[in-house]
């Protein structure tokens, strides 16, 4: 509910202030708002499936991974790696078959690479939380040393995973939009429903709601980390695939800023909440897109505007939208 | 009257014999500060200068984040702001209002302090995680607005100062140097008996009662906002107190470093590499930081891989950090001596 309202007292606000400061003819300011409409729409799609792989190793593990950007920019890697590998050439166009086959496989080998940095990192800290998010900082460090001195001067390209667009309501969009949009939404059902439904999410419920019970229940925590972990790195993976600029290099050190996104979203929704995040993602998205539609002058403020509605909306509620509420200790 | 000068300067002797000669890790600690202080005599290149005395600034800075930390339990990752705030007015005053530094730099840090107090009253609502999240966000939202202010503040390059505001202008420039480093190099000292002398005191234990249970000190009737209000403004005017200078050493205040991502998580690695709680620890933790960054210098495409490798080793094997851990043996070795000494007594 106040979800609701603020979201659309933000909307509110935004629209006001630049009917003041850029006052355009109504023709174009609903053209816009078409605009903001979809493609706020499409990136909150992605930014939720960014940031629910970071909710949900806080939520299950307590575990604040600073390494959830890596995985990000590990995954556009990833991808271009498997593309080249699997025989893609920029000047015939990839069959879909083909650019799936790379997706898949990313998304697996970084799924690959959480379990790794949970089994030799985290595991072993489990439980101090600050000497967690320093290591992961480190692995993300070392990770993008690697990305660096590997592939400084390679140029990889990333195709669009469709060609071509069509038009909605008025708007052009690209098909690799829409599927970008359709995909995501996709995997965060598929999530949920295997949270909701399945033996394995029942008991990742279950440790994150009290792992004590939850081990005494017989359940292994420690092989449900690692899965979680694995889960969260591959949906981080896609997110990167998937945010990828089409046709542009993956660029360097681009882990903060998908690592300060997540956090925003995640913060903003209430930590370890997945239908928080889902709110919280698409929130992001439109500020974001009302920036960069409404104020196109001053575009490089997006994440900042990002930011800055976070802080609001945390002074307000200190846990987040969905989070739990401050409980008498 | 040369009697009495005497036995002041024999009374002096035997506390600081009895205070640092007898404690092995105080003894340690004063080795180390020796080594420090005798280190320009050994006419080292001017970029190993330069290196140590960054070092020093950013001991300040971790030694000021553990305060509020290690002592009283909440997690700021954003403590760049405070860095990059004392760093940006402190030059901003002596640029363009012509002010000497040493009243831009106190200015800078009780401005820094008092920022502290009313960010603190927002910040408090938010507990936890919220709170180490929240925080990172300050420092990046006020980067992006610096960048974009670009008459006054020099965006993408920060401000850039003439050699006449660097923070002793000498005529020659290795002089220079080992003048910044022994004035950088005696603030550090002070600011770090402050802060150690501060985190034991009767405050200090305050602080730790908040991070062991706040519940239990707020009913034991401390006022909680009032002391965590005031571990962020010391933390705050240190954490500045570096800030200013380093702006003044290196001359420009680029916001990308010192608001920067990196900047902010700079003291939360020096600090458990070190051994959090303690304020020796970020110190030994910075020192090691920096030398481990360069000695492997060598191989310039593999170092920042190699070293923080090592740093993660270092945090695995030791979790409770370096520094803690020599003390803690150091303790042990001691009590071993005494007891040994016991029993030959017997």
């Amino acid at each position: 509910m106040i979800a609701v309202v603020a979201i659309v007292i933000a909307v509110a606000l935004v629209l006001t202030l630049w009917y003041y400061l850029s006052p355009v003819e109504p023709a174009t300011a609903i053209e816009k708002i078409k605009n903001l409409a979809i493609l706020g729409a499409i990136s909150g799609a992605v930014y939720a499936l960014l940031a629910l792989g970071f909710t949900l190793i806080y939520g299950v593990a307590d575990v604040v991974n600073m390494a959830h950007g890596a995985f990000y920019m590990l995954g556009a890697y990833a991808f271009s790696v498997f593309l080249t590998n699997l025989g893609y050439n920029s000047i015939t166009n990839p069959s879909s078959f083909l650019l799936f086959t790379a997706l898949i496989l990313a998304a697996l080998s970084i799924s690959l690479v959480g379990v790794l940095i949970y089994r030799l990192l985290i595991h072993p800290l489990m439980g101090d939380t600050l000497s967690v998010m320093v290591v992961t900082i480190g692995a993300t460090l070392v990770l993008q040393q690697v990305i660096l001195w590997r592939f400084h001067d390679v140029s990889m390209p990333v195709p669009k995973l469709l060609e071509g667009y069509t038009s909605l309501l008025g708007v052009k969009v690209f098909y690799h939009d829409l599927l970008k949009f359709a995909l995501s939404l996709g995997l965060i059902a598929i999530l949920w429903i295997f949270i909701e439904r399945s033996k394995i999410g029942g008991a990742m419920r279950a440790a994150a709601q009290d792992r004590e019970v939850a081990m005494l229940m017989g359940i292994n925590t420690g092989r449900l980390y690692m899965l979680t972990m694995a889960i969260s790195a591959s949906l981080a993976a896609i997110a990167g695939i998937l945010l990828n600029p089409p046709a542009a290099s993956p660029q360097l050190r681009e882990w903060t800023y998908p690592l300060v996104m997540s956090f925003a979203i995640v913060i903003l929704g209430g930590l370890g909440s997945i239908k928080g995040s889902l709110v919280g993602a698409f929130i992001i998205g439109y500020v974001e897109y009302s920036v960069r539609i409404f104020f196109p002058g001053m575009s490089f403020l997006q994440v900042a505007a990002a930011l800055i509605v976070m802080v609001l909306v945390l002074i307000f509620r200190p846990k987040g939208i969905f989070g739990k509420r401050v409980e008498a200790e | 009257m040369i009697e009495m000068v005497g036995t002041f300067l024999r009374r002096i002797y035997s506390s600081f014999a009895t205070n640092v000669l007898d404690v092995p890790p105080r003894l340690l600690a004063f080795l180390l500060f020796l080594v420090l202080l005798f280190l320009p005599t050994a006419r080292l290149e001017e970029r190993i200068l330069r290196i140590v005395t960054i070092a020093c600034i950013y001991a300040i800075f971790a030694a000021s984040w553990d305060l509020l930390v290690g002592r009283t339990g909440q997690v700021s990752l954003g403590h760049a702001l405070f860095f990059g705030i004392g760093a940006y007015l402190s030059a901003f005053l002596s640029k363009f209002y012509g002010l000497p530094i040493w009243a831009t730099i106190p200015l800078s840090m009780l401005f820094c302090a008092l920022v502290a107090v009313l960010l603190g009253f927002p910040c408090l609502r938010v507990k936890g995680p919220y709170l180490t999240l929240v925080t990172l966000a300050f420092p990046l939202i006020l980067s992006v607005v610096l960048f974009s202010l670009e008459p006054p503040f020099g965006g993408e390059y920060g401000i850039s100062l003439s050699r006449a505001q660097s923070l002793l202008p000498l005529n020659a420039v290795y002089q220079q140097r080992v003048a910044e480093y022994y004035l950088i190099l005696f603030l550090l000292f002070v600011s770090a008996i402050t802060l150690y002398k501060i985190a034991n005191s009767k405050t200090g234990i305050v602080f730790i009662s908040i991070l062991d249970d706040e519940s239990a000190s707020k009913a034991s009737g401390i006022n909680i906002t009032k002391y965590k209000l005031l571990a962020w403004a010391i933390s705050a005017f240190f954490a500045s107190l570096a800030g200013t200078l380093y702006a003044h050493y290196i001359l420009t205040t680029p916001p990308t470093t010192v608001l920067g991502l990196t900047t902010s998580f700079y003291p939360v690695i020096m600090t458990i590499l070190g051994g959090i709680g303690t304020i020796y620890g970020p110190i030994a933790g910075a020192f090691t930081l920096w030398s481990l960054m360069e000695i492997f210098r060598f191989t310039e495409e593999l170092r920042a891989l190699i070293y923080i490798s090592i740093i993660i080793i270092f945090i695995l094997k030791w979790p409770k950090g370096i520094a803690k851990f020599v003390v803690e043996k150091l303790d042990e070795l001691t009590e071993k001596r005494e007891l040994h000494e016991g029993e030959k007594k017997k």
